[in-house]
């Protein structure tokens, strides 16, 4: 699988810019941007303003979420922080609390 | 579900710290220490700019910063590291690049074993003694183990003591070994 | 001059020439050769610095070496001191302390100034 894994063991204290896909098992404090997708799986800690194509959260995200195309917030998932893109979905069982904004 | 190998893609770039658990390949850029409990592989297109710790760290990019392994430090074709590289084994193939001290796990230059006629050093003092319980009781200008390396081959890494100096040049250092009177010779 | 100084030999001096020299005895003193040292299994050479052209070592040396060629460093090898030569390489088993000083630069990410010449070249004492 191409792109950047951090697994559930792995913490990343800083920034993480990318040009590929990131999914996030770990921990990452500090800033997250790429331009293609970003997965945060269920058990991981994301504290960082992030910046994506699209996002599949399940995990726990604090920090705002900007995205071109979508994002999907997934039973599991909890985040508190605003969330702009095209598309936003939130699934049974995800926690939310923040601003959406679908004007892009 | 949770990968055991993270990866820092090709295309990614870490400005800070990579700690943790499990091992890591580094295909990516990070600009920040990694320090992880499993192994490290810095692989050909990799980068680090500040050091490397883990079980096993391979590298075949390039590092700025040292490298300590708990178990081994390999340093393959293609390397290119400026910095120390401690570990119980090293090993550096060559076409691997390093500018750095160098050490494993256990660093005796001069076995024991070999009885020497006590020389006169002709430079420079000789280094601190720390005397290895020698196998006989020959004389040995064995330039003593610094007493941070435990003789009974448990790495340095962990002790991480403090910040060591490259040896200084090496001489037949004349030492002094209970029981035995130094003799000057003529050269 | 192609050398062999024995395992029984031992030598206590300085020790130059021309050819290659192969080394199981003992040697203390100083070692400038030309051409290629070989340091066999059960050798011991012990001189402030070691010069030759080529240098494979199996047995133990403590000493600086300046090579104008690789330095091997053999897995059963014994070996304190600081090394320069166009490479060098330490075989896992090796017990080694010293400064390892190839000429190269870190990419320009990490501070190098080019990628370029990946070739060490080494600043032989002569």
């Amino acid at each position: 699988m191409a792109g950047t894994v951090i697994g559930a063991g792995i913490t990343i204290e800083g920034d993480v810019t990318a040009d590929e896909d990131i999914v996030v098992a770990g921990t990452v404090r500090g800033k997250l941007s790429t331009k293609e997708s970003v997965t945060i799986e269920h058990g991981a800690t994301v504290e960082a303003d992030v910046v994506g194509g699209s996002f599949a959260i399940a995990g726990a995200l604090t920090g705002n979420v900007n995205a071109t195309e979508r994002v999907d917030l997934q039973s599991g998932a909890r985040v508190i922080g605003n969330v702009k893109a095209a598309r936003v979905t939130i699934a049974d069982g995800a926690q939310f609390k923040g601003n959406v904004d679908m004007d892009v | 579900m949770p990968a055991k190998v993270s990866v820092i893609g090709r295309a990614t770039r870490v400005h800070g710290r990579v700690t943790g658990g499990g091992d890591l390949e580094v295909d990516g850029f990070v600009d920040g220490e990694v320090a992880v409990e499993g192994d490290v592989t810095v692989d050909a297109h990799g980068m680090v700019g500040a050091g490397v710790r883990g079980r096993r760290v391979v590298v075949r990019g390039a590092v700025k910063g040292d490298l300590v392994g708990e178990e081994a430090v390999l340093l393959e074709e293609g390397a290119r590291v400026v910095g120390d590289v401690r570990a119980p084994r090293v090993a550096i193939a060559s076409g691997a690049l390093v500018r750095g001290f160098v050490e494993t796990g256990d660093s005796n230059g001069v076995p024991a074993k070999v009885a020497r006629p006590q020389v006169a050093a002709r430079v420079a003092p000789p280094v601190a003694s720390a005397p290895k319980p020698a196998a006989a009781a020959a004389p040995v200008a064995t330039v003593a183990s610094k007493p941070s390396s435990a003789p009974s081959g448990v790495n340095n890494s962990s002790a991480n003591a403090g910040p060591r100096r490259p040896p200084p040049p090496v001489v037949p250092a004349l030492k002094k070994v209970k029981g035995q009177v130094a003799k000057r010779k003529e050269r | 001059m192609e050398a062999r100084i024995g395992p029984s030999a031992r030598v206590r001096g300085r020790v130059q020439g021309e050819g290659n020299l192969l080394v199981e005895g003992q040697i203390e003193g100083e070692l400038a050769i030309r051409g290629d040292l070989t340091i066999a299994e059960g050798a011991v050479v012990t001189c402030e610095a070691v010069e030759a052209h080529a240098v494979t070592i199996s047995g133990a040396l403590q000493g600086d070496v300046s090579a104008t060629s690789a330095v091997r460093i053999g897995s059963g090898a014994r070996v304190r001191g600081n090394i320069r030569g166009t490479s060098v390489s330490i075989e896992d088993g090796a017990r080694y302390s010293g400064r390892l000083d190839c000429e190269f630069e870190l990419p320009p990410e990490l501070g190098g100034e080019s990628r370029g010449d990946a070739r060490g070249r080494t600043s032989a004492r002569r």
